[in-house]
């Protein structure tokens, strides 16, 4: 069984995200003007979620904040308090709260006050009315209204809808198709208000209901939309303006919409959001698992164990072929092994895919951040997404979420410019931030690309000669490229004033640095003026990967292939020493080289062959001189244990089978490791 | 005497060794001395396999192994009870001995047996060096006259101890 506090964390997480994700749509649709009474139910919904298992589970402030939240969505949907971005800031701060809730422990990451008091000032003061237009309805039938249905037949009849009463008949045993089929007729052409069980008996195996619903369509088009006959369907009129006169009531006549404006405009990119709401927990819930990722670790080692035992198959059917009289069987041997072989593909392949999660699991995270930030900054953003259904490791996407964030606030921060600085400089005020996905290869490419101010080459340059990370004549011979990489530099940071946003601390070579953890790569480009693109590349996996077996020192290691530029002999009269650093010339550069066996504290004699493997990481390459190279297979990385997990240089171990286990290289440590001593004291200050 | 130290031990150690209850200990040789880990803190006993070394891992990690699909630590109790290396011979064993947030295999020359100890066959730690002390949790004397091989004296071990032990080097 499951750890119920995982359980409960992980159903946090979902709401959380949900919640995101609703909230933003609901942005989108402020900022459009359209009212999406739906969506405001669905967050209060999850928020009324969050605030039972919180509850259940002792997060007292996890409640508490939820519960101040519960009231001003109450107010929201039923029209005590309007829709604006300053609601949306609050709500929005508060989801951003339960995120910061759940992880903290005995120190409080949130000052709930403060948030209460930001509440008050969004809420309802009291509640002034809507214009006093109302439908005509039975004392009756108003009776039953809940506030909140009551509440969107105001603001129906405020914007001049329609009212109609729908009489319907539906068979008990398909009540609920029957309904769900309603609601998709009328999906966004009609807002069914509730339904009300029809004066009439119905017979025993059938129910009528009169369904009460307002829409700016005119009669005899409700009828063709419904498929009903005319009969069934009944304008409500708008009952007069109270006061004038006590005389006859004189029904109105039910108008023609005022303006035909759609109440629900075809916006939605996911309609099974903005839809039936009641449905899409229930389908989540029947059809998914939740899995510890732990558990495919322990499946994952099950499938590279058959694989070795496979392995040992193939050399015992290998000993067979040789002695004749059992040459036939070890054929049939080999047939039933290769369909072996066949299935245990597909098994890995299908652990590797339930490990898979898509990207916009993260994207989703990060449109929060993005509108949190452009309003805070006062900039004007337009995010675009691509490729979001883009899959990728689980593990890796909880690791990419704080680069990821990073580099955002930077691209919102430094990148795009104010409005006004945009439009002196002829740019779309708005400015424009795009993540874009794909898959290439055995890798997954994400981009950050924005359209803002670039980075200017001069002021790099600068930043980094005044911070003594280069020499200080060292322009001249610098590529454009390797001057865009000097922000990765740990130390650069171009801000001299440390705002809030970007400057906390960590720089781009944090960013690099978790990426290189993940075995990805991060490269920048950018034009001065016209924005800025970091685009990463980032393995599909870490569970299985592809390695380069070497040598060193009478032990096999593995290399992920992803580091590896290329492996060469190495021919010992290109060997030369530059400030006691051997190195060799490859195809006209310098690249330094490091001996694998020295670093690893072997002082046997040096082979008479040598062979060097090229790797790289970002714009940094080295070549690791090792005794040889047994050949490349995928591999499956096992972590280190506890007591190993701090030395450096090893991403990890994998089994070869024949009771031979390599470490896995962490070449973009390594590279640090060795280039980092050599690149610092350049500027000639040696101590 | 005997029992006053016992007690103050006990207050100040793990407490697997409470004074009333029988313990069972796994018993091993290490450098011709006996010594044991409590039986539950044992996973699993495997004869010796090719342990991969890991360069630059803390003193006294001989390396690595592949235990069905999980990569676990193996260590030198020779480094930590400063005795004197030995090469491996066909009575080496590892043990994996769980202890608490890893299992770790421990590289001992021979394995003994099963030592049932009584309250008053487990001394405190006073006798030993001070140095020592720390993952010592105590001296077995254990009553002559049973199992195939007689021991009389037996080191206890404390193998959370020892893991914060190679931590630490």
């Amino acid at each position: 069984m499951a750890d119920p506090h995982e359980e409960f964390l992980a159903e946090v997480q979902e709401i959380i995200e949900a919640l995101s994700r609703d909230l933003l749509l609901l942005d989108q649709a402020q900022k459009d003007g359209n009212q999406q009474p739906d969506l405001v139910n669905e967050v209060f919904r999850g928020v009324h979620t969050l605030k039972g298992i919180a509850g259940m589970f002792g997060y007292q402030r996890l409640g508490a904040l939820a519960h101040s939240l519960e009231d001003l969505l109450d107010d929201l949907r039923l029209g005590r308090v309007q829709l604006s971005q300053e609601v949306l800031d609050v709500l929005f701060e508060g989801v951003e709260g339960f995120q910061r809730l759940v992880g903290e422990g005995e120190t409080p990451k949130m000052d709930l006050d403060a948030f209460a008091e930001a509440i008050e000032g969004v809420s309802a003061s009291d509640s002034e009315p809507l214009d006093g237009r109302e439908y005509d309805l039975e004392d009756a039938v108003l009776s039953v209204l809940t506030e909140y249905e009551e509440h969107r037949l105001r603001t129906n009849a405020a914007a001049g809808l329609g009212l109609f009463r729908l009489r319907v008949k539906f068979g008990l045993s398909s009540i609920d198709s029957d309904l769900e089929s309603l609601k998709s007729r009328s999906a966004d052409k009609a807002e069914i208000i509730t339904y009300l069980p029809s004066a009439d008996a119905a017979g025993d195996d059938s129910i009528e209901l009169d369904v009460l619903l307002a829409s700016s369509l005119g009669t005899g088009d409700l009828v063709s939309l419904f498929e009903v006959d005319a009969s069934a369907l009944r304008a409500v009129p708008f009952r007069a303006p109270p006061p004038p006169a006590p005389g006859p009531v004189v029904p109105v006549p039910v108008p023609a919409p005022v303006k035909t404006r759609d109440t629900m405009p075809p916006v939605a990119p996911e309609p099974s959001l903005v839809q039936q709401p009641e449905g899409i927990s229930l389908r989540g819930v029947a059809n998914s698992v939740r899995v510890d990722i732990r558990k495919l670790d322990h499946l994952m080692n099950v499938v590279g164990e058959l694989a070795i035992v496979r392995a040992s198959v193939t050399r015992l059917t290998e000993r067979l072929r040789n002695e004749e009289e059992t040459r036939r069987l070890a054929s049939d041997l080999h047939r039933v092994g290769r369909t072996f072989e066949r299935h245990l593909e597909e098994l890995q392949t299908g652990i590797l895919g339930v490990r898979m999660v898509p990207l916009g699991q993260l994207f989703d995270r990060l449109a929060r951040i993005v509108r949190q930030f452009a309003r805070e900054h006062d900039k004007e953003v337009h995010f675009s997404v691509t490729g979001s259904e883009t899959e990728i490791d689980k593990l890796i996407v909880e690791e990419l979420s704080d680069p990821m964030m990073h580099l955002i606030r930077n691209a919102i921060d430094h990148g795009i410019e104010s409005p006004k600085v945009r439009e002196l400089a002829g740019k779309d005020p708005i400015g424009t931030l795009a993540l874009n996905a794909y898959q290439k290869g055995n890798h997954v490419v994400i981009e950050v690309d924005d359209d803002g101010a670039g980075m200017n080459e001069r002021r790099l340059l600068e930043t980094a000669g005044r911070k003594g990370l280069i020499a200080a004549d060292s322009d001249s011979d610098m590529t454009r490229e390797a001057i865009l990489d000097l922000i990765f530099l740990p130390g650069f940071s171009t801000r001299s004033s440390i705002t809030d946003v970007s400057g906390r601390g960590v720089g781009m070579d944090v960013v690099k640095t978790n990426i290189n953890r993940l075995g990805g790569v991060i490269d920048v480009q950018s034009e001065y003026g016209f924005g800025t693109k970091f685009v990463i590349t980032l393995p599909v996996t870490l569970a299985i990967i592809n390695a380069l077996i070497l040598e060193v020192d009478g032990r096999p290691y593995a290399m992920p292939l992803a580091s590896i530029q290329e492996a060469i002999v190495l021919d010992p009269s290109l060997l030369r020493t530059v400030e006691g650093r051997e190195v060799i010339t490859l195809r006209g550069q310098t690249l330094p080289l490091c001996r694998l066996a020295e670093l690893f504290g072997s002082s046997r004699p040096r082979p008479a062959r040598e062979y060097v493997v090229v790797c790289s990481a970002g714009a940094r390459r080295l070549g690791f001189v090792v005794d040889a190279l047994e050949g490349q297979r995928d591999i499956v990385i096992k972590a280190l244990g506890p007591t190993l997990r701090d030395v450096r240089g090893f991403a990890g171990a994998t089994d070869l089978g024949e009771q031979r286990v390599a470490l896995v290289l962490d070449a973009p440590g390594l590279l640090e490791e060795v280039l980092r001593p050599a690149e610092l004291p350049r500027l000639g200050a040696t101590p | 005497m005997t029992d006053e130290l016992l007690a103050s031990d006990e207050a100040s150690s793990t407490g697997s060794f409470a004074a009333e209850q029988t313990h069972d200990v796994l018993a091993f040789i290490i450098a011709d001395e006996a010594y044991s880990f409590p039986l539950e803190s044992i996973r699993e006993i495997l004869k010796h396999k090719p342990i991969t070394p890991v360069p630059r891992a803390p003193q006294g990690v001989l390396g690595i192994l592949s235990v069905r699909g999980t990569v676990t630590t193996i260590v030198d109790l020779r480094a930590m009870l400063r005795v004197h290396a030995q090469p491996a011979t066909r009575h080496s064993r590892v043990l994996l001995v769980d202890q608490g947030d890893e299992i770790i295999g421990v590289l001992v020359d021979r394995v003994l047996q099963v030592v049932r100890l009584a309250p008053d066959e487990v001394e405190g730690t006073a006798m030993v060096s001070g140095d020592l002390s720390d993952y010592v949790a105590g001296i077995g004397r254990p009553r002559s006259g049973r199992g195939r091989e007689a021991v009389d004296l037996l080191i206890l071990l404390d193998p959370t101890a020892i893991l914060r032990r190679s931590h630490g080097a």
